[in-house]
Parts: structure tokens; sequence; C-alpha cells
């Protein structure tokens, strides 16, 4: 009986809270810190659940796929997820939660072969209420592997290597005239 | 028309406009705001430390190679070598001055060779 009671006040006040327009929506207001953990746990868990499954091509150390990544990440992801000598973007400034910056080394110890599971369902499904699309709509697999490929060797790139190699390739776009 | 198929309409119209502008683009739809890579930088880089073996570097001696070949691909020898000498002493003619880059890579390359 009184747990009964306690259930149904938890739900009144829940419900009142929500319509009362009382909670900060701003991307500037950062959350309480358990809020952030019990989200990070939720989004962890999740895409780790999630990506077991997923088996990373064993030729990603290739430079064709560094190419074609690397076109794909200048032209898609660098805006929010920054280059090298680049340190900050609109975009990676007003996010909520921040873009990682991934020309930095690893943000999340894993072991390889679970980090690359991860990029490449990240890349592929996105992660909701963050502002990371979810790239699979547009971008088959071999596409995502690539970026994936990419990403791995970005931290080790400087500002010169990552033009060169992010440079749609002059050839193809002599075709397009 | 009543108001909620209006409404549908109006958001099934958004929506489309959306998915249209935001879809599904192939790397030729990019080439618009097509780079050259800047491979007269490589000259500059240190020689010693570049590992042919590495797919970074691989990568990289395959943009310039690219650029250089401009279009010809780099099998059509001579002919093609002088085209690339000229590209170099012409390199203020902005629309094709990533073809000045074309004796540098062709030099990283010889000089990578060399090791
Ligand atoms: C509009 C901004 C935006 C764009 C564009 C974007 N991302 Fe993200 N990305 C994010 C945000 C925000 C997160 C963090 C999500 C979170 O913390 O829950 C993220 C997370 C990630 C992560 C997980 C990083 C980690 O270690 O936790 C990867 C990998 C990633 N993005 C790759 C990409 C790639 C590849 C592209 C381009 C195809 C891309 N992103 C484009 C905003 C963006």
């Amino acid at each position: 009986m009184r747990t009964g009671i306690f259930i149904a006040l938890a739900f009144v006040a829940t419900g009142v809270f929500i319509f009362s327009g009382l909670y900060p929506m701003g991307a500037d207001t950062p959350h309480f810190r358990v809020t952030t953990w019990a989200l990070e746990i939720l989004r962890e868990r999740s895409i780790a659940r999630a990506s077991s499954e997923i088996k990373a091509p064993t030729d990603l150390d290739s430079a064709d796929r560094l190419l074609s990544g690397g076109a794909d990440y200048n032209d898609m992801c660098a805006g929010c997820h920054l280059s090298p000598g680049v340190e900050s973007s609109d975009l990676s400034m007003g996010l909520y939660p921040a873009p990682p910056n991934l020309t930095n080394h690893a943000h999340v110890e894993l072991d390889s072969s679970v980090t690359l599971a991860r990029s490449f369902w990240i890349i592929k499904h996105g992660v909701k209420m963050s502002g990371m699309p979810a790239w699979g709509r547009g971008h088959d697999d071999e596409r995502i592997w690539n970026m994936v490929a990419f990403l791995e060797r970005l931290p080790d790139l400087n500002p010169v290597q990552y033009q060169i190699l992010t440079a749609r390739a002059p050839m193809q776009s002599e075709e397009t005239h | 028309m009543n108001l909620v198929t209006k409404i549908a309409t109006a958001l099934g119209a958004t929506t489309l406009l959306i998915s249209l502008s935001s879809n599904a683009h192939e790397a030729s739809e990019h080439m618009k705001d097509a780079q050259s890579p800047d491979c007269a930088a490589m000259a500059e880089m240190d020689h010693e430390k570049m590992d042919m073996n590495d797919p970074v570097m691989a990568a990289m001696m395959k943009q310039c190679m690219a650029s250089d070949a401009h279009g010809e691909v780099a099998t059509t020898g001579d002919a093609h070598q002088e085209h690339a000498h000229e590209a170099a002493s012409t390199d203020s003619d902005a629309e094709h001055n990533h073809e000045a880059a074309a004796p540098v890579a062709a030099a990283v390359v010889e000089e990578v060779h060399q090791h």
C-alpha cells in the first residue's frame, strides 16, 4: 500500500517537472555530474553490446583506405572533430556533449579490435541526442571502414601529411570539367 | 484539404527537402570543393625518415604521383616528363598549378628509391 502511494507520487512529480518547463534545455548548461556519469555508462554499455559481433577487416592498414577515408573525414567530420593544427571550431566548442578531438590519441581505453568495432558502430549508427550523425544512411560499410582506418592514423599526422592525404585527387576532379 | 492533410503535406515536403539536400553523397559530388594535394611541401620533409612500407607514406606518394600524371598516368614516359617540366616553368598559371608539383614528387620518389 505505502509503496503504491510512493510510486504514484514519483510519477506525478516527474510529470509535473516535465511539463513545468523548469528543465534547463540549453546546450550551454552542463548536466549534473551524476547525470553525465549515468549517460556515459548507458552509451558505452549499449555500444559495447551492439558492436560485439562486428569484425574489422584485416587489411585496414592500406594506402587506398587511407585516401578514401581521409577525403571523407576532411569533408564530413573535421568541422566537429578537428584536424592537425586546428584546435577548435564553432561546432567543437558549441556542441554538448563536445565532439572529441580525434587528432588526439585514444579517448577510450579499450583493446584495439574493440576500439575498431566501436568506432565503426558509432560512425554507422551515430549517437542519440549528441549531434553525432548516423553515416550509415548514405555510406556503405566499406566506406565506413575506410574512415575507421583513417582515424587509426590521424593522431600521427602532421598538417602537411593531413593536407596531402585528404585532398580529393585532382586527377578525378579534372574529369568533371 | 483539411488541416491534418495540410500539416502532413507541409511536414512531408520539409522532410523531403532536408533529406535531399543531405542525401548520400558519392565521392564525385565533393569534387566542386576539390583541393589539390600540396605536394611541394613533401620536398621539405625529412626524406631520411620516409618509410615506403608505411601506408601513410605510400598514400602520400600515390596522391602526388596522381597529380603529377594529370590524367595520363605515369606510364607515358618521355613525353610525360617533358610535359611536367614545361608545367613547372609556368606555375603562375593558377588553373594548372598543381602540375608544378610534378618534378618535386618525381624528385622525392627518386630520393626515396636511393635509400
Ligand atoms: C555535427 C558534429 C559531428 C560531426 C559532423 C561528426 N561527429 Fe562524430 N561525434 C560528434 C559528437 C558530439 C560525438 C560525441 C558523442 C557522445 O559523447 O555521446 C561524436 C563521437 C564520435 C566518435 C566516438 C569518439 C570516442 O572516442 O568516443 C567517433 C569515432 C566519431 N564521432 C567519428 C566521426 C566521423 C568519422 C565523422 C565523419 C564521418 C563524424 N564523427 C562526424 C559530433 C560529430
